[in-house]
């Protein structure tokens, strides 16, 4: 038997325990289940410890002379303060930063990469292109499916009349949205179950070739 | 039922006819009109579990680019698979791969770098249209980046003709805002099917110039690259599957509306 075998056999095991949840809760399932659960953590824990604590921290600082590299550090270390009770209000020093920064990144970013651009995108010139494949499919639909979506989502007005209609048609584009979302949320958890069970056939039991 | 659908295709062959998307083709054509010889960043933001779905999309995306003789700087911004992935498929691609198709080895350092991970993807991301050696002093090994010949006279976005995403996760947004918004470089993505309708949006805004949707998107770029894979191949059992499904749905309708709409 050699290593990959041993691996794959293991790797196997594993994916047979998760599927074995569709039968019911039980030992091999959750043994999966907490292997996966703390070989993530400590994978992860190492992970950090050498391309941030290592890499990024005590490397400058020890072989590159870049002591200023210390404040974020201690910055970093004032977040574990919130482990101890009367310290732990020194911890939102660190969080505060954390916090501030990210506000101002994500203002920014959403604005001028998201809000902007989309709506940018929406107004269009309906008129533009030629009917049959410009206007009607790219104009008029987007124009009429922002709208009426819209309006279903204004819910400061009761919903009847012309304005009841109008949320209607908003309905049904937002019913083609979600089975567009559905239909490729299916191909999607196919695509994971067909990973697997070409692994488990293929890979490892060596069931069948593929052509 | 599903299980069998998804095994017999694959003992029996069920090879599905391939229409190429025009969003698929974009992305292709954009490749293609790269120069050839320039530098591109390619991600692995993808955990283990969705190798099945995206891994055909590196694998033919790197296929396109060292054809190009593009130089790929790829790099994750998932922990878990993302980094170690990329080592494997560069590696098993470099030493396999490039051999057959142009007799030789394509060289770590030189023709690809693998930058690994590094935490808090927005700080990532933002930091690189700085500098990409603030973000990554080092590769993936830890070897200095100034070490490599492929990094030299690159450290920011603009040094690069174009960011190639290959994700199954939410980053795509992350790098679509910041990267192309704030910083101008051009994007294409390949992401899973579950993620696919949403960056529609991103198409029709041109904030992207492609994408590559799920196995369909896989096999579709498969094909216009010219190295049918497994994306191809599992579109026998999806295809399959999918029928099963709808008869299902057509099966569990009738009897509905026969047994007089009773739940």
């Amino acid at each position: 038997m050699n290593q990959t075998f041993l691996e794959m056999t293991v790797a196997g095991f594993l994916i047979l325990s998760i599927f074995s949840f569709l039968y019911k809760d039980n030992p091999f399932y959750r043994l999966a289940e907490h292997i996966f659960a703390g070989l993530t953590a400590g994978y992860y824990v190492g992970l950090i410890w050498q391309t941030v604590i290592v890499q990024q921290l005590y490397v400058p600082m020890t072989q590159e002379g870049k002591w200023e590299m210390v404040f974020p550090g201690i910055m970093g270390i004032l977040m574990f303060t919130r482990f101890f009770d009367r310290l732990s209000h020194i911890s939102r020093i660190s969080l505060a930063f954390v916090m501030g920064n990210t506000a101002g990144i994500f203002l920014v970013q959403q604005l001028h990469g998201l809000i902007l651009p989309q709506t940018q995108a929406t107004i269009i010139n309906p008129l533009s292109g030629n009917w049959l494949f410009g206007i009607i499919p790219g104009g008029l639909v987007i124009i009429v499916g922002v709208i009426t979506t819209l309006v279903y989502f204004y819910f400061s007005k009761e919903q009847k009349g012309l304005f009841g209609k109008t949320a209607r048609v908003g309905i049904v584009f937002i019913m083609i949205s979600f089975g567009a979302h559905f239909g490729y949320t299916v191909m999607a958890r196919l695509s994971l179950l067909i990973g697997q069970v070409k692994f488990v056939t293929v890979d490892w039991l060596g069931l069948f070739n593929l052509n | 039922m599903v299980l069998l659908a998804t095994i017999i295709p694959f003992i029996a062959g069920f090879p599905q006819p391939i229409h190429i998307s025009k969003e698929s083709r974009d992305l292709y054509d954009w490749v293609e009109n790269i120069p050839d010889g320039s530098t591109i960043l390619l991600t692995f933001d993808y955990y283990p579990s969705t190798i099945a779905e995206v891994e055909p999309m590196s694998r033919a995306a790197i296929k396109q680019c060292w054809r190009k003789n593009l130089k790929l700087i790829t790099l994750s911004t998932v922990p878990l698979g993302g980094p170690n992935i990329a080592e494997r498929v560069l590696n098993d691609m470099a030493t396999g791969w490039a051999v057959e198709e142009f007799g030789e080895e394509k060289k770590y350092g030189i023709d690809f770098i693998n930058l690994g991970y590094k935490p808090d993807y927005k700080a990532v991301i933002l930091g690189m249209g700085d500098s990409f050696r603030r973000i990554y002093p080092t590769d993936f090994a830890g070897v200095s980046l100034d070490s490599f010949p492929i990094m030299r006279d690159i450290d920011r976005y603009e040094d690069v003709e174009f960011l190639f995403i290959i994700s199954d996760n939410g980053i795509v947004d992350e790098w679509i805002t910041i990267a192309n918004r704030q910083f101008g470089i051009p994007i294409g993505s390949g992401v899973t099917a579950v993620m696919a309708p949403k960056f529609y949006s991103y198409l029709q805004s041109r904030q992207m110039v492609g994408l590559l949707g799920g196995m369909k998107g896989a096999s579709e770029y498969e094909n216009l690259v010219g190295a049918e894979g497994m994306a191809t191949l599992f579109m026998g059992p999806q295809s399959t599957v999918h029928l099963i499904i709808i008869l299902f749905i057509l099966v569990g309708n009738a009897a509905y509306f026969i047994g007089g709409r009773k739940p």
